[in-house]
């Protein structure tokens, strides 16, 4: 695409607050914007405002509404998920650090990094179920399939907590490493990954109790998940080491590693499966991961800090995609 | 101007891989990741400030200046306190101080449900404005702190702090940064909860910082040299501030308690302190014991400052009556 036609393309986004389908967003955490790229042009095409302190974002249960969470500033900002155009601001979310939704669509959770406390609403209508305060900044989290439990991680105490969806409570809370950060309740529905951003990899955690049961090397700063569609490999940040594993979940072992500069993050892959697109938090830029050649092949800049990520999608899901969209958690794979 | 974001992020990046992050990852501190990435380019800004001062005022200094500079070893230790500041030690050990206290006033204000509020909201065009909209944050960011700057001046253990920074009788482009670390710590305090309060950005607050410090050096500068008539009452430059320093006098008791605004004169215009006479005066404070900072070093001048900040807080502490001149003139 010569810089004339992206030129044109931008102005038309900017004039229309929309996005073509073939396009990426990413939430600059640390500018209160997002920018929405062309996949294909590898470009920039639009930068939008938003609140304060975007980090995280996801996907309603019916696939047609994106939110994007604003930490500071109490609020969602709801996007057509398909399209990039604005369509409301959900106010009163208190700090929405990380977001999602359970895999039956009934409850929507958000971690309240800053606030250290769990929010889980009923998804209809947001409104408030309960908000349990636990010390130790809530991060990421992840379901179980049958939509009775929530994962969360607590960076600071190095502990996982297990919440009941339907009463609120805490089913166990168990310290499994340092910094833990991403979590994934694989397909089976019996095993939960648990990246632990102050080690060098992940632990195996037993949903029912909590306790260690393996642990698997990566890198350095293991931090966050992404399926790579096939219910079997997922990838893995490692935001010390500055790459991204990818993981064979079935024998548990590392099957590749792929060099990303810059604190690589958040993940999203296009809809064709080619591509692995990460957020390259201090660089100020999202890397492109060519999976054929499993290397990284361009870095795109974007605004500071990028964190969140996701793939602007048209009608038909790609491969391994299923209703629900987290940029952090990855309990989509049913 | 993206070459140079990419220059500057990867430096900034690779100084973080190299040095910072192993620390933060061998001794588990790994919460604070993202907060020591952007210490890290608080480090650099002060670098590249310390380098247009150190080659650029200076060489205004040197070239054009408005008093003869006698004795340098009076402006040695402003050269300390300086890099100390911009290297980020003081900051971090303030940061250090504070951070448990504003993150408490942050996690308090805002578990009632409060968001700070956003410009944007009710001007909207600051949305499509990053210049505007920066503009306006600094604007206000230097209204607190002018008022912040009455402050000093008005409660006598206050002064007992900042008068540190006026007993320099020697001021150049090295005295900005000379304040008591407990000064620094309560205008910081101040100021951070400030700029949560009306929603500053992060990235436009350390812009702020660092431009604003910038100008201030300069507006410290010894040199005579003006912004021109109109300069003068839009951005604060040397001959402005430096009757802020003035060395108070039998006529003039309340000189130094003028032209406090530190980028934009407008507050003192618009609040009566401003002065534009265009006089030459001697810098420094009328009170011995004030001024007998002069002799010492940086260690010697924390310690006597803060002993005659305690008695100025607490004078059963004093172990006479509270020596003249530890007051501020009552206006």
């Amino acid at each position: 695409m010569n810089r004339l036609a992206i030129a044109a393309t931008a102005l038309a986004l900017a004039a229309g607050g929309a996005a073509r389908a073939d396009s990426v967003l990413v939430l600059n955490s640390e500018d209160a914007s997002y920018s929405i790229l062309s996949r294909s042009g590898r470009i920039e095409l639009v930068r939008m405002p938003i609140g304060r302190e975007p980090h995280h974002l996801v996907v309603t249960p019916d696939g047609k509404d994106l939110l994007l969470a604003s930490t500071t500033t109490n609020e969602l900002l709801v996007l057509d998920a398909k399209t990039g155009e604005k369509r409301r601001v959900q106010r009163d979310i208190i700090d929405p650090y990380q977001v999602g939704f359970s895999p039956d669509g009934k409850w929507f959770v958000t971690a309240a990094y800053r606030l250290d406390h769990v929010d889980i609403y009923h998804a209809d209508g947001f409104k408030l179920a309960g908000r349990i305060f636990i010390d130790g900044l809530p991060s990421h989290m992840t379901f179980d399939a049958d939509s009775k439990t929530v994962f969360v991680t607590l960076q600071q105490t190095g502990r996982v907590v297990a919440f009941d969806l339907a009463t609120q409570a805490i089913k166990w809370n168990v310290e499994v490493g340092k910094a833990p950060a991403g979590a994934l309740m694989l397909p089976d529905n019996k095993r939960l990954l648990v990246a632990l951003t102050g080690e060098d990899g992940l632990v195996v955690v037993e949903p029912k109790d909590g306790s260690v049961v393996g642990r698997l090397q990566t890198g350095k700063g293991a931090h966050n998940f992404w399926p790579k569609g096939d219910g079997r490999h997922w990838f893995l940040s490692n935001r010390v080491e500055g790459t991204v594993s990818l993981l064979d979940t079935q024998d548990m072992k590392v099957t590749a590693s792929i060099k990303v500069p810059g604190g690589p993050d958040c993940m999203d892959i296009t809809p064709d499966g080619k591509e692995l697109w990460v957020t390259q938090r201090f660089l100020r830029r999202i890397a492109v991961v060519d999976l054929e050649q499993m290397r990284m092949v361009a870095s795109v800049p974007v605004g500071k800090s990028p964190h969140g990520v996701f793939m602007l999608r048209s009608a038909a899901p790609g491969p391994g995609t299923g209703p629900v969209r987290a940029a952090s958690t990855s309990d989509e794979q049913k | 101007m993206r070459d140079l974001i990419d220059i500057w992020v990867g430096a900034q990046n690779w100084l973080f891989e190299t040095l910072v992050s192993p620390l933060l990852f061998r001794f588990g501190l790994m919460e604070w990741f993202e907060p020591a990435f952007n210490a890290v380019e608080i480090v650099m800004l002060g670098i590249v400030q310390i380098l247009v001062i150190a080659l650029g005022m200076r060489f205004f200094e040197k070239r054009w200046p408005l008093e003869k500079t006698g004795n340098d070893d009076l402006v040695a230790v402003d050269r300390i306190y300086t890099v100390l500041n911009k290297l980020g030690i003081i900051p971090l050990a303030v940061f250090m101080m504070s951070y448990p206290i504003t993150n408490e006033i942050d996690y308090l204000v805002r578990s009632w449900g409060f968001a700070p509020p956003r410009l944007e909201q009710l001007v909207p065009w600051l949305h499509d404005s990053a210049l505007g909209s920066f503009l306006v944050y600094f604007a206000l960011y230097d209204f607190a702190a002018y008022w912040l700057h009455r402050a000093q001046h008005k409660f006598s253990w206050w002064w007992a702090l900042h008068s540190l920074h006026h007993s320099q009788r020697q001021v150049t482009v090295w005295s900005d940064d000379r304040n008591h670390i407990v000064d620094d710590l309560l205008m910081t305090l101040a100021l951070v909860v400030f700029a949560q309060f009306v929603g500053v950005q992060p990235d436009d607050y350390i812009l702020i910082l660092m431009i604003g410090r910038l100008i201030e050096s300069w507006s410290h500068a010894n040199v005579d040299m003006s912004f021109g008539r109109l300069g003068e009452r839009l951005i604060v430059g040397p001959r402005f501030h430096r009757l802020h320093h003035a060395l108070a006098g039998p006529d003039e008791r309340h000189i130094h308690d003028h032209n406090f605004a530190p980028v934009f004169p407008i507050w003192d215009m618009l609040f009566g302190t401003a002065i534009y006479d265009g006089k030459h005066r001697p810098t420094g404070v009328d009170n011995p014991l004030m001024d007998a900072d002069n002799g010492r070093g940086w260690v010697a001048q924390q310690v006597t400052v803060f002993g005659r900040f305690v008695r100025a807080l607490a004078p059963r502490f004093s172990r006479g009556p509270i020596q003249p001149g530890l007051r501020p003139p009552a206006e």
